[in-house]
Order: structure tokens, then sequence, then C-alpha cells
């Protein structure tokens, strides 16, 4: 292990699917010795790369869990998160982000920024992560690099600065020539893992020259002193440079952009050179934790071995000997045999184990000091939990968690799958916190929920493949969600007399529909003078909670409702929490009907990127499904066509699309927002929530 | 209620136009000024008020992908609709959005056949019908007079009008018209122009050329803190 922090990377390789972020970290792992032999991700040899450890992912050719490894490259230690590309997986995406130092953003020199690329820049941005560009696939035609600058910067507002420009392209793609070093750069050797530099070419020396003062332009705007050295018109050296690019890059200001062929082998070493050089070390970045002791205050936590523990836990995994936790130390030592306190439990253990993890394979160590990430055996918790040394209590701010839009009715067809099927949800649930069940309590089905059919449809498979549990599956249904559209007002008596003490409560107010940005739920006590005693307000809030799960129209969950109470009555004897939970139920219901409730839908915002003489079709399809298209971008040989989709309506579309364009086309899908359905399709919900009860009954 | 409320308060009626699209089918328009002074904007509000109006709006963008231009739209629409309430101002925008669509080609790749392929695609599929089209980043001179007039042919084919962003130049000299030298040669095209002219704060919209010239047109400024039309008045 390296001795100092300055010389370690947590990086994460984020993009959009098929942009080639597995194959990217197959090489990576290949030239810094981690492997020996290089394994496509949809091969021939059928071994499959090494990060898709899944079987599943093997042969579907998508990677699905993010596995974690570690390399060495010129005297560096990095620690590598591949992350998924499909969105229905973003949680895992959330969640590498949340614990790594810097990222690398794969796009395809053909396909540029796509849809996923946007919302990993989102994301990315939402938990400042810096990042530097790799632009993939030169090698392939239609690669034009230059124009993929062009969209980071039009697209996702990014200061994207190219530090290499390529040496011929698509078939013709030979190399790079670096701009800082004004070297060209050849790979050779079987694999690529003989790097030549030579002179520049002569006809793109012009070229290379004036990208240079381009980069040094851009990179001047982070360092006086640079500014300074092109003022006085002398040697410029590396250096200064490289020392302004790594400040533009860890403000997230610049983002320097590579070029390269990880599928031919090109370009993979000087993005090693560039993750050392640019993105930051544990000690560049700034991480916080809530003190539970004081009110939740922030505390800075400081990347120094020697400190009490503070580890968040941001990755499980069940493998063949127990419970694997991916933990990212945040300051002191994880130790074999120290003692380690859940905060979120209270639990206290001692470390058996500490591994670094290389995919699925893994290598004891002894200890892992703050900045590094490592996985921890026997460990019982949740992701997302925080370990800290007994004596502390913190807790990491709590990760950002989409709520899921679909669902599903699932039954084991046996009964050795009923016990199985248990253990597997146990376990998914833990580990995906956007992956969640229950139990209806109508229909005693096992409902599954999560972000899209596929994310779903993946958990299922792995049911079957990784717990022997074969599982029937009901029809998927959409998360819908019922709000109220006007102000209501409610005054309601809840009084019964039946011998003994009786109950007595009223509960007078009015309920408004929520504006948008605001909590799903508000409830706002405006009682004077008491009339209703201080001690029964928390069960007035209770009483309109729980109406909150199932609402009165149509039974789904109700959102977007503020209570205020305003008036009430008691009764010295009869007044209990019971009769002012009824009560309040009661003042719900009276409201609500008056309220003129609605059914909303969630709407999906759906991008294909389909070749143009297809775009008519595509739209075509989107508009049977009660798509409204937003627009459609001409890019090329290529047109994106955006639209927002019922989620309801988009059930077999993949299917669809492809049959429609020959397969040529893909598409992404996730959740934009909440949407009023049309009455005629609010009729057909109904008819079908009557028969789901009829059949249960 | 609030749907009417924007209607009425749009100072363009004050250019005195007879119809409410300003332009009839068929006929084209343009919006002339320097860079960055607010030809989108404007050409947007008026897309705005065709939505509010349950007319059908394409908006062809040669410059900017598609959420650039959906954020134009959101950000007038907030601004017009600023004093009304957060509900009522997302639920009508939701349902003036199916009005308007945005298609975007890349300004060295776009032809007016392949517009008019586009324009098919949708129409005969019964996607989309416009009523109005705005073209906003096309570059004008004498060598795109065919493409205007295959644009006019679209236009009274499909009962349509379409505005024009025009891109002028500080250095360009001015016709005798006041038209700028490259787009005199089209001018003659065109049944309306218009043009922004910055003047101290303000930027004066005005007619420079079409039927139904009001002097009170003059009266109209665009306010560049909100990129909105406003009587000089108010």
């Amino acid at each position: 292990m390296s001795s100092t922090v300055e010389k370690v990377r947590n990086i994460g390789i984020s993009a959009h699917i098929d942009s080639g972020k597995t194959t990217l970290t197959e090489r990576i792992l290949f030239y810094t010795k981690r492997i020996h032999a290089i394994h496509d991700v949809k091969g021939k040899d059928g071994v499959g790369a090494t990060m898709d450890s899944m079987e599943l992912e093997k042969e579907r050719g998508i990677t699905i869990a993010s596995a974690a490894t570690f390399c060495e490259w010129q005297d560096h230690e990095i620690n590598i998160i591949d992350t998924p590309g499909h969105v229905d997986f973003t949680i895992e995406v959330e969640r590498s982000l949340r614990v790594l130092d810097g990222a690398v953003l794969v796009l395809c020199s053909v396909g540029g920024v796509q849809s996923q690329s946007i919302t990993v820049d989102m994301q990315m941005k939402r938990y400042k992560v810096p990042c530097i560009a790799f632009i993939n696939k030169c090698d392939r035609s239609g690669a034009d690099p230059s124009r993929v600058i062009a969209q980071l910067h039009s697209k996702l507002g990014h200061n994207a600065v190219a530090m290499q420009i390529p040496i011929g392209l698509e078939a013709d793609f030979r190399g790079v020539i670096d701009l800082l070093s004004m070297k060209a750069f050849y790979f050779e050797g079987e694999s690529g893992e003989q790097v030549r530099s030579d002179e520049i070419p002569a006809e793109l020396l012009a070229d290379a020259r004036s990208k240079r003062e381009g980069m040094i332009d851009a990179a001047s705007l982070f360092s006086d002193e640079l500014t300074e050295a092109i003022l006085e018109e002398g040697a410029i050296s590396d250096a200064l440079i490289m020392d302004a690019v790594r400040k533009g890059t860890l403000s997230r200001k610049l983002t320097p952009v590579f070029l390269g062929s990880a599928y031919k082998n090109k370009g993979v070493q000087p993005l090693l050179d560039a993750v050392n050089r640019y993105l930051p070390c544990p000690a560049d970045v700034g991480n916080t934790a809530l003190d539970l002791d004081h009110g939740e205050t922030l505390v800075d936590l400081l990347p120094d071995s020697s400190l009490p523990i503070v580890a968040l836990a941001f990755k499980l995994e069940d493998g063949t000997y127990g419970q694997l936790t991916y933990v990212r130390v945040y300051q002191g030592t994880l130790a074999k045999g120290a003692v380690i306190v859940n905060t979120r439990t209270g639990k206290k253990t001692k470390i058996g184990r500490v591994v670094r993890m290389h995919a699925d394979q893994m290598e004891d160590i002894e200890a892992a000091a703050a900045g590094y990430i490592a996985a921890l055996f026997g460990i019982e918790c949740a992701s997302g939990d925080t370990f800290v040394s007994p004596g502390l209590n913190l807790t990491m701010t709590s990760m950002f968690v989409p709520k899921p839009v679909i669902s599903l009715a699932i039954s084991p067809k046996d009964n050795k799958s009923q016990i199985n099927m248990s253990k597997a949800l146990n376990r998914f649930t833990k580990e995906d916190p956007t992956f969640r069940t229950h139990v209806d309590d109508e229909t005693n089905e096992t409902i599954i929920e999560g972000m899209g059919e596929l994310h779903l449809e993946i958990y299922v498979e792995r049911m079957k493949r990784e717990y022997g549990t074969d599982v029937e599956t009901g029809k998927p249904r959409v998360a819908y969600r019922e709000t109220i559209t006007q102000r209501a007002e409610f005054n309601y008596t809840h009084k019964k007399q039946t011998g003994g003490s009786g109950q007595y409560g009223r509960v007078a107010g009015y309920m408004e529909p929520i504006t948008e940005g605001e909590d799903d739920f508000v409830f706002d006590n405006q009682v004077r003078g008491g009339s209703i005693p201080t001690q029964y307000i928390a069960a007035c809030e209770k009483g309109f909670r729980q109406c909150l799960a199932k609402g009165p129209k149509m039974e789904f969950p109700v959102t977007g409702v503020k209570i205020v109470i305003n008036d009430g009555a008691s009764h010295a004897v009869d007044s209990s929490d019971m009769a002012f939970q009824a009560a309040a139920r009661g003042a719900f219901r009276e409201g609500y009907a008056k309220a003129k409730p609605v059914i909303h839908e969630p709407i999906m915002k759906v991008v294909v990127e389909t070749p143009t003489e297809f775009q008519g079709a595509v739209m075509g399809l989107l508009n049977q499904r009660r798509g409204m298209i937003v627009g459609a971008q001409d890019e090329g040989v290529m047109t994106v066509v955006e639209a927002q989709v019922p989620l309801g309506e988009m059930f077999g579309f993949s299917t669809v699309l492809r049959s429609a364009t020959q397969g040529k086309a893909q598409f992404t899908m996730e959740f934009a927002l909440y949407r009023q359905i049309p009455q005629s399709i609010a009729e057909k919900i109904a008819e079908e929530v009557a028969l789901r009860k009829k059949s249960a009954a | 209620m609030l749907k009417n409320d924007l209607i009425l308060r749009n100072p363009l009626r004050q250019l005195g136009f007879e119809t409410e699209d300003i332009l009839p089918a068929g006929a084209l328009g343009a919006v002339l000024a320097h860079a960055g002074v607010g030809k989108t904007a404007l050409l947007v509000q008026l897309a705005l008020n065709g939505m509010l109006r349950s007319r059908n709006v394409l908006h062809i963008s040669l410059n900017d992908p598609v959420n650039k231009v959906n954020i134009w739209y959101h950000e007038l629409f907030q601004h017009l609709a600023g004093r009304y309430g957060g509900a009522q101002v997302s639920s009508l925008w939701e349902s003036v959005l199916p009005h308007r669509f945005i298609m975007t080609f890349r300004v060295e790749t776009f032809t007016v056949p392949k517009l008019e392929e586009r324009l098919s695609d949708l129409t005969e599929q019964g996607i989309f019908s416009p009523t109005m089209m705005i073209i906003d980043g096309l570059y004008f001179d004498e060598s795109r007079r065919s493409d205007l007039n295959d644009l006019k042919a679209i236009a009274v084919k499909n009962g349509i009008h379409i505005w024009f962003t025009v891109h002028t130049h500080r250095h360009e000299s001015l016709g005798l018209d006041g038209l700028p030298e490259s787009f005199s040669a089209v001018a003659g095209l065109f049944d309306l122009v218009l043009e922004l002219q910055p003047e101290r704060a303000d930027v004066h919209i005005k007619l420079l050329r079409g039927k139904g010239s009001n002097p009170a047109g003059s009266a109209l400024l665009l306010d560049p803190s909100t990129m909105l039309i406003k009587d000089k008045e108010l």
C-alpha cells in the first residue's frame, strides 16, 4: 500500500450504454498488470470482461452491479468502480459517485454526448465530482472528436479542452498527439502495451500548435504563474500547465479531454497518466459527516489515518463466504481486529478480515487507511450505513434515493421457492435501496418495486439463477398517485357512546394542494385557545397521515396535500388519542371528497436515438403511446427524439422499437414528473382496480 | 382564466394587425437584429401567444439543441405568468406544451427538402400539424432565394405562416429601403419585417415593412431584463 494519500485515486468510470466503459476498464487492468489477458465484453472466447463478473452481465453484455477493483500506475494506487450504464441502475451510479473523488466520463466519438451522459453529468454535479473526459471509439466510422468536444460545451456546459488531437480517424486512427509534451504517441505490440513516442507528423504540426495554444489559454485562467509566463513570452514548463489544468479540473471549471479507442488498445496509458495528474487525491476533496450528538452539525473529516475511524458502507454483496461490505474509509484506519460501531444500529463489531477487491477475486490486507476503498467480511449492515470508532456518533449524509415508479406482483411456484424467494428479496433490498418489496395486505401478493421494467426483470432473473427460485410474475403495475386540486374545508366530529367511557373529538380546518417543490405532505397546526388540547395535536397529525397510504378515490397513495387545522373541540372525559385520530381520518375523508381529487401517473422522459431514416416511424410509435414529443434533434446520420411518455404505455416498448427500426435504434427512459391522467384512462384504471379487488376477494 | 388573461395582455396587439396571428397563412415574416438583442425571445413570445390560443407551433432551430430551445420557452412563460400562483401556472404550462414541437438541424446540413420530409412525417401520421413555424438561425443572402421560395410554397401548401430570425451585422451597410444589403436581396419575399433596435437601456420593436402598419408599433419595447415585450407606457 502506498504510504501517502497523495498517491491514491478513487475514480469511477461513467458513461452512456455501450460507450465502452467496461472495455476501457479491462484495458486499464491489463496495462496495470492486474490481469494478464484481455477478454472482451461480448468476446468470442466466452470469458467476458473481468469486471462483468455476474453471469447475467456476461450474457447480456451490460454491467449491472458495479464491481470495485484497484490497480497501480506509475507509483499511484487507483481504485476503480465500474458503474452500470443503464438508467434503471442509476442508484449504483449515484452510490459510486458518493464515495469517489473523481471520474472519467467516457463518451463515444460517434454518438457524442448522449442522454445517459447528461444524467451521469447531473449526478456528478450533485456530488461535485471533478472529471476528465475520454472520447472513445475514435476508430469507428463517423468518429468526430471535435464535435463531441463542442457537445460537451453546448449540451453539458463543460469548459472542455482538448489535451490531445488524433492522428488519423476512423479506420485510419493510428495514435494521439499529446499537446502538453508536443509528442506523437503510437501504441504498438500485440495489445498496444508498448507506447512509442515520436515527432509530430509534419501535416499535423500547425493544428497541434494552435490547439496547444488554446489549451494553454484555457488553463491560464486557473494559474497566475502560467498567465505571467505567457505574457513574458518565455518557455512554458509542462509542470506549470499541468498544475493549472489540475486546479481547473478540481474546481470543476475545466474538463480536460483525452482520446483513444479502448477496443483497439489506443490512448489508454495516457489516460491513466491523466488520472494521476489531474484527478484529485482523497486529501483534495472535503468530506463532512453529521454529528448526531450536536444536533446534526457538520463535522469536517480529515484523511488522517491516526484519527478515529469514519467509514461508509456503500455496497453489499452476498458471496460464497457471507456478506461482503464495500466501504470507503474517510478518516482513521480500518484494521483487522479493530472495533467499529454501526451508527444506525449502535451495534459494535470486531473486524475479522479486510480485503481488497478485484472484481470477483480478492486479496487479504492488514488495514485500509483513510482515503481507501476496501471490503469487509462478516459485517451485518445495510447499504449506506456509517461505521465509526467507539465514542464517535457521526453519520455520513444520507444518499439521495429516488422513489420506485413501477411494481410487479410475484409468487413462488413451489414451497422451496417460497423460502428462497424471501432470502433473495431480503438480500436484494439490502443491496439496492431503489428496490423495495412488501406484501399487499388485501391480495396477499408479494409486490416488488423498482425503477423500471428492466430493473425488476433483472432481479427476477437473479432470483432464478442465484437462488433457484422460480417465480410467476404478474403484469407490471404503475405507481399511480392521488392528489387534490382545490382547497376544501372540513369540520368533523367523531362521537361514540357505546357504554363505558365514550369517544369524542372534533377537528376543523382545511386542506389545499401543495405547490411544486414542497414536501408530499404538510401539516400545519393553527389551533388557538386550546380548542384542541395540545396533547391531542400529534394524534390529529397521525390520523391524517394514516389516510395518505391509501387515498379514498382509488386507493393510490395521496401526495401533495397540505392540512391546516384551526379549530376543534374536546371532552374532559371522552376525548383520547384514539378519538382524535378517528376524527382526523373522518375530517380527511370529508375534505378530500370536496377537494376534487385526481389521479396522477408517472411520466417518463424517453430519449430514442435512431438512424434518421426511421425517425418518422419512431415518432409514430411514441405518439401512439400517448407520448408528447418535445423535439427531434438532427445529429447527422442519427436523430435523437425526445418525448414524455406515460410509464403505463411503455411496457414492451423495446421489442416494438427493435422491430420498427431493424434493431438500430436504442432508447433510455427515466422518471420525469407526475401528471394528471386523462378522464378516459382514469375510468379504465378504476375498472382495473375494481376487478383486482374483486378477484382478490 | 389565467389563459385568457395572458392572451389579452399580449402587447403585440399594439402593432395594429387585424388577425391575432399577425401573419396570414402562407406568409413569411422576419425579425432583424444584431446578435444577442432578442430575436429568439421575441419569436418565442409570438409562439407562446399562439400556443395559448391552441395554435400548433413548429420551432426549428439551426443553432441550439432541443433542451436549450425548451429553456427559452419555459423561462419566458414563467416571466409572462409570473404574478399568478404556482400550481395554476404549471398546469397551464403542461396544457400548452402539446402545441409545440421543436426540431433542430445542424446549420450545415439543413435543406428545405429535408424539412419538408420531416414535416410530412409529422402531418401524415397525425402527430403534429403546425399552423405557425419559426426558423431560427438561417443565414440570409441572395443564394437563399430559391430556398425561401420553396419555404414559401410549403407555407402556402400547408396553410402555415413562417417567422425567421435574421442576424444582422454592424459593419454591414444599409440599402435604400433601410434593410441590410444581404437581406435586401430577398426582402421582397417577406410580408412583414420587424427590427429590434437597442436604444440606451431599451430595445425598440420597429416595423420596417408590412401591411397594417401602425405608428403605435414603434411604442413597443423588449424589456432587456426579462426579454418580454412591453408597451412604452407601462
